[in-house]
């Protein structure tokens, strides 16, 4: 095998299907989506009135994220129509981060030549990945700010020349706005990669001991940057759907 | 531009795969999970609020039927009320006639007796009258018997 470390920013191509290249991350991701599709459609067939325990455990999740959509939007009818996005990018995101150190995730693999190839890698560890999920944010939050707000009134928030101040103030919008490809994308992945990076490293230095737990606190760090990718969708779909008027 | 995507392996293929995979995702918890938990938990809502509604409308009820008790019982008692007055009512008209039937028949039979008694006496007096007469003329018999 390799020694020392070696740190592989992007996944590594397996192959290819149709003249599409096919990644370790893209493998992995298809490999979770299998696991995670079962699993809520065997929870479907098991949904009951009277709830089971884990029933309870997620209507009582269901009606709190509601709750607190609805809250944050300030309409229940909002918060019912993004609550699938939104959750979905939390569940899918944890998903995928939470099993990030499952057991031959990073060790099963081919040898290319003296090269180690892992068939397995999570796809929150690829930049693709992330930058997808951003993009879909993304275009969400500024289709939904044109549908609720009308063309002219949301581009209002961007385009303002009225005065010099509001037309710089438009500026950075846009700036921040496009923006948000970059920070949605890089946060999540900088922070899932840097986790793996810091377990690889730790690994080297002290065996046995210390990755178990930095892999437990990479695990958290997992769950909160699915909270943090989740909630800013919902912050910046509010954002778009504010007046500008009642905004200032 | 393209060195830093070459860098991170950012390939347009790859970027739609992802996205489609998570389009996938959210359209199977959508119809696995979203939908029927949410249509669990608004029929449970309806549930409940039936229930309670249910639960008002046989309070209702009971306070009605309460109120219809109280009436028909208030009924009943005038009605029992009514009854009592009109035998009470018979019964003393019954009770007059009974005695003045019976007054009647006692001085009847009061005149019986005495018209009975009446004759007793005029018939012994008559017996009597017969019996002097006969002592008379014995008596007279023997007066001329010794005179002569």
């Amino acid at each position: 095998m390799h020694s020392g470390i070696t740190v592989v920013l992007a996944a590594e191509r397996i192959g290819s299907v149709f003249g599409f290249p096919v990644t370790n991350a893209l493998i992995m991701a298809w490999l979770l989506m299998a696991i995670l599709i079962a699993g809520v459609y065997f929870f479907r067939r098991s949904l009951a009135i009277v709830p089971g325990k884990l029933q309870a455990g997620v209507e009582w999740a269901f009606e709190g994220a509601l709750d607190y959509m609805g809250e944050t939007l300030g309409s229940d009818e909002l918060a019912r129509k993004f609550f699938p996005l939104v959750a979905t990018i939390f569940i899918f995101v944890a998903f995928i981060n939470e099993l990030e150190f499952f057991p031959g995730v990073g060790s099963l693999g081919l040898m290319r030549g003296t090269d180690f190839i892992p068939l397995l890698r999570a796809p929150t560890t690829d930049l693709n990945f992330t930058l997808a999920l951003a993009i879909i944010s993304f275009l969400t939050i500024e289709v939904t700010g044109v549908v609720t707000l009308g063309i002219f009134k949301y581009a209002g928030k961007y385009v303002n020349l009225k005065s010099p101040v509001g037309f710089f103030v438009g500026l950075l919008e846009i700036l921040s706005n496009l923006g948000r490809l970059i920070t949605f994308s890089f946060r999540l992945f900088g922070n899932i990669f840097a986790g793996e990076v810091v377990v690889m490293v730790a690994g080297y230095f002290l065996p046995y001991f210390l990755p178990a737990p930095l892999m437990g606190f990479e695990m958290f760090i997992g769950l909160v940057q699915a909270v943090v990718f989740a909630i800013l969708t919902l912050f910046f779909i509010k954002l778009a759907i504010m007046d500008p008027a009642e905004a200032h | 531009m393209s060195q830093l995507f070459s860098a991170f392996g950012i390939d347009w293929h790859l970027l739609i795969a992802q996205a489609v995979n998570f389009g996938i995702v959210l359209i199977a918890l959508w119809y696995f999970l979203y939908k029927p938990v949410m249509a669990t938990l608004d029929k449970r809502r309806e549930m409940i609020a039936k229930g309670v509604d249910d639960a008002r409308k046989a309070g209702e009820k009971l306070a009605g039927a309460d109120g219809v008790a109280a009436a028909r019982v208030a009924d009943a008692d005038k009605k029992a009320d009514g009854i009592l007055a009109t035998a009470r009512e018979a019964a003393n008209k019954e009770k007059a006639s009974i005695v003045s039937a019976a007054e009647s028949r006692a001085a009847q039979v009061a005149a019986d007796a005495e018209a009975r008694a009446a004759e007793e006496v005029s018939r012994a007096r008559r017996e009597s009258e017969k019996d002097i007469a006969r002592l008379a003329l014995l008596a007279a018999e023997k007066v001329i018997r010794e005179k002569a």
